[in-house]
């Protein structure tokens, strides 16, 4: 008997408008738990003190974080769809917008105040919290002439030299879209970008995240890839001088981290108001300045000096190069399957 | 016959916690195999399909993928055997007062994270690493080793030689020592006592070793990740791809079943292989062995102790090499771990980890898990290992292949099914329910050891026992369990190593309030590997040989290890 009115209750509760079930969620009370899925290591820094630390004082909450990497977190997300563990999860850019369509986080809202400052371009498929694109990077000791442009990788003096990034991934991705627009193919006719890809073959090594890259570097493994820029200026200030990150003629490929509330959160308020500070100057001043994450929001200045290192202002993100996500996501199994047959098999 | 009624009451509570905490997401992995649909949200058919399955048959690259694994796991095995001996039989005639560092050897590098390792291997096999340094020396060509099969092969053998030796050691540490003296006085030499004596008494660890060592490598994709930069494909991989990536489970599950079969399969024949050379264990007649030219003979004598110790030092330093370049990067003063350049001596790692209380508390965490997942393990899988053995009853082979099942699955599929019942699952508290997949996944391992314990019984003590009017308990009490202690204490430091240091299915199962520190560590790793990791793998490494020397100092290892 209690059992179902227990499901009853669960099923006007699901099926309830939005509005309704808001009003439940829509204050932060002390003692709270947000739960929060996230990348680890200096981004979990910053988030503890930009974001988690003065939630937790202001409203006597608690923030709980759940480290790891994309992959694990978006099948948990999707195994969990409408009955979230997660009440925030981290995704990049196709993902967050994927996982909108499927129903498992929320389009954006203009609930976050400071969602008004985010770039047109950072407020699809949830808040975009950095703009981190992907490009060229080089080991100039390896290369016959500075590379100015993603054909520069067919150059004979690359041959044998390349090391590719895997496919799917945010690197990657953007690898392989720049390819097919570079050798007159889209998103809609990738068959140019598989063709040239494996045209390079022998790649000096096929990489799958930064740490595995720089480890390649250190080694002298191979001279070129695509990757962050990021991560590898701070790599390459910290550790490997002779690593460029280049700045193609075709633009740099669009990669953005993006904050999504889980459809079905039970902290609906304290999600937003999470994400509202996230989406602060302070919080995102420490993102520029620490790992080289360029700003997602428009009301923030920075020293002419670090601004030079990242994309800020319209012009240069205007200049990133987008995709049609929609198609990127439909076609994924299929170029995965296709990237490990043809390229990294 | 007594066995026969008591087997299966025995082997029931591994059974049931088989029955509670495995085969319900297997069932959920074999479920999704059989689905026709690849859509994410498509609703579960009962109605079975092929599709996945003939999608696999049909394509080159996935057959290419499961032949490559295989035979990857097969050479891994086999290295792992012939480093394996020599460190075994090393142990087994090391002085009592040695015998803890010995051991320590073989223990330290089990316990060091298998991602620190592979980097261990990183550092050795790089272009401007130390092997190919030292070929520059000898005047050869430098190779470029790391990325790609061997690297990997290798790097398999340093993380699961360690269970090779331990079930090696274990029988062979029981053999009569006069044996070889017997061999010896009839005028064999040390290579012929090695193969008509010690090999064949020793084939039944030998075939927990090797079993344990195939399964784990063929389902592994950690290390071929890592130093097989990506271009080594190996099933494991693969099944992390379809699942976690492109989140097609039934392309994912249909591959993970696939490789349960063909892991089945081979500890079915390896098991069929053991028992053909050992014909005296089911008191068969004894097969005659052809015998050897005199020449060849006296050649292996020459050569065969050189190759012995050569092998020996090479195992040693493919075990404890990665841990020196570990403890040494642990100071260096880079903010990654990878970095293979000295840039200055530092402390500011270990700072770093004693000021971050959350390490601290996983590591609490994942302290508890161990030892709970050991206890529980053990409640269980020495009575299965007792039915098993000695038991008659109808069905004990198939029970036998079942009980090894979630060895041979790999980790990442189990987390596939694990997330398919996600729901049901979460409704336990959580650390029972981690501490419910942990004893599933170490209980094999433990039953695999203890297996071979209590086949290396002598059962002449226990029938004498029996026979003076000892009741059935007392002779458990007084014979077999001081009998079994050493094969004990070693499955006990396996189950509680692996509960400790597992991460594929932890995974997906942590949650915000119960982290365990591996897990931790992968999820650092899988956005930038800093060094505190080498300082928490230094750590340990100084904690375990702690360890080792206090058990030493209360009860004299020599005392422990030696029947």
């Amino acid at each position: 008997m209690t059992s179902t009115t227990r499901r009853l209750l669960l099923g006007a509760g699901a099926a309830a408008p939005f509005a309704f079930v808001r009003s439940a969620v829509a204050q932060i009370r002390r003692g709270d738990e947000l739960t929060v899925g996230v990348w680890g290591g200096m981004q979990e820094r910053i988030l503890r003190e930009f974001v988690a630390t003065p939630l937790e004082q202001q409203h006597g909450v608690k923030i709980n974080f759940v480290l790891g990497g994309t992959p694990e977190r978006r099948a948990r997300a999707y195994a969990e769809r409408g009955r979230p563990s997660f009440d925030i999860v981290y995704l990049n850019i196709f993902e967050s917008r994927q996982a909108v369509r499927d129903g498992v986080t929320q389009a954006p809202t203009d609930r976050v105040a400071n969602a008004a400052n985010l770039y047109p371009v950072a407020k699809l498929g949830g808040y975009g919290v950095a703009f981190n694109p992907v490009t060229i990077v080089y080991d100039r000791r390896a290369v016959a002439s500075p590379m100015t442009s993603w054909k520069d990788f067919w150059r004979p003096d690359l041959r044998g030299k390349v090391i590719w990034p895997t496919y799917p991934g945010a690197q990657g991705t953007a690898a392989l879209l720049m390819a097919a627009k570079i050798w007159g193919g889209s998103e809609n006719d990738i068959d140019p970008a598989f063709r040239q890809i494996a045209a390079l073959k022998p790649f000096a090594a096929i990489q799958g995240s930064q740490d595995q890259l720089y480890t390649m570097f250190d080694q002298q493994v191979g001279a070129a890839s695509v990757e962050f820029g990021s991560f590898t200026r701070a790599y390459a200030e910290s550790r490997n001088p002779n690593i460029v990150i280049a700045d193609p003629v075709e633009g740099q490929a669009i990669a953005t981290n993006v904050a999504c509330i889980t459809v079905g959160t039970q902290k609906q308020a304290l999600a937003e108001a999470w994400i509202n500070l996230h989406l602060s100057p302070e919080c995102q001043r420490a993102y520029a300045e620490r790992i080289y994450y360029s700003p997602t929001i428009r009301n923030l200045t920075l020293p002419a000096d670090l601004t030079a290192k990242l994309v800020m202002g319209e012009e240069a993100v205007s200049k990133l190069v987008d995709f049609d996500w929609d198609v990127v996501i439909r076609n994924q199994p299929r170029w995965s399957s296709r990237f490990t047959r043809e390229i990294a098999g | 016959m007594k066995a026969a009624s008591t087997g299966p009451v025995l082997a029931a509570p591994y059974f049931l916690w088989l029955m509670a905490a495995f085969a319900a997401p297997l069932g959920a992995v074999a479920l999704l195999s059989v689905q026709e649909s690849s859509e994410l949200f498509a609703p579960l058919s009962l109605n079975p399909s092929a599709i996945q399955y003939l999608d696999l048959a049909t394509d080159p690259f996935s057959r290419r993928t499961i032949l490559r694994t295989l035979a990857l796991g097969a050479c891994v095995t086999l290295a792992s055997a012939i480093l394996g001996y020599p460190i075994a039989l090393w142990l087994t005639r090391l002085p009592p007062g040695w015998r803890p560092l010995g051991f320590a050897c073989v223990l330290v590098p089990l316990l060091t994270n298998v991602v620190v390792r592979s980097l261990g291997i990183i550092l050795l096999l790089a272009p401007g690493g130390l092997v190919s340094n030292a070929l520059a020396l000898l005047g050869l060509p430098r190779v470029n080793l790391l990325f790609g099969w061997f690297a990997v092969g290798l790097a398999l053998t340093q993380v699961f030689l360690p269970y090779m030796v331990l079930a090696l050691y274990d029988v062979l540490e029981a053999q009569e020592k006069r044996l070889a003296e017997a061999a010896a006085g009839l005028g064999a030499g040390p290579v012929v006592t090695f193969f008509r004596v010690t090999l064949p008494l020793s084939l039944q660890g030998l075939r927990a070793g090797v079993v344990i060592v195939f399964l784990l490598s063929s389902t592994a994709y950690v290390s071929a990740t890592l130093v097989g930069g990506r271009q080594v494909m190996v099933s494991g991989m693969v099944v992390l791809k379809e699942g976690l990536e492109i989140l097609n489970y039934p392309a994912a599950s249909a591959l993970a079943m696939v490789m349960l079969a063909a892991s089945v399969l081979v500890t079915f024949l390896i098991g069929r292989a053991i028992g053909f050379a050992t014909p005296w264990i089911a008191a068969r007649p004894p097969r005659r062995l052809p015998s050897m030219p005199r020449v060849l003979v006296a050649l292996l004598e020459t050569i065969g102790p050189a190759v012995s110790r050569i092998l020996l030092a090479i195992a040693l330093l493919l075990l404890l090499f990665p841990l020196v370049l570990v403890a040494v990067s642990s100071f260096n003063n880079s903010p990654q771990a990878t970095v293979a350049q000295w840039l200055g001596f530092t402390w500011r790692w270990y700072a770093a980890v004693l000021d971050n209380d959350r390490y601290l508390a996983d590591a609490w965490v994942s302290l508890k898990l161990g030892l709970a997942a050991t206890v529980v393990s053990l409640a269980i899988a020495l009575p299965a290992a007792l039915a098993l053995v000695r038991g008659t009853f109808p069905g004990r082979e198939a029970l036998s292949a079942f009980f090894m099942l979630p060895l041979a699955l790999p980790g990442i599929a189990i987390g596939l099914g694990m997330l398919r019942l996600l729901q049901w699952f979460t409704a336990l508290p959580a650390f029972l329910g981690i501490l419910a997949v942990h004893v599933v996944l170490v209980a094999p391992f433990m039953l695999a050891m203890l297996r071979a314990s209590v086949a290396a019984l002598d059962r002449g003590l226990e029938e004498a026992a029996s026979g003076l009017g000892a009741p059935p308990w007392r002779v458990f009490l007084r014979i077999v369990l001081p009998q079994l202690a050493p094969g004990i204490a070693v499955a006990c430091l396996i189950g509680f190593l692996i509960s400790f240091g597992e991460v594929t299915v932890t995974a997906f199962l942590t949650t915000a309030r119960l982290q365990t520190l591996p897990v931790r560590l992968y999820a650092e790793a899988s956005f930038s590997l800093e060094n505190t990791i080498n300082a928490i793998s230094t750590a340990f490494i100084l904690l375990t040989v702690a360890l080792l020397l206090l058990m030493h100092r209360l009860v004299p290892l020599d005392r422990v290890w030696r029947r």
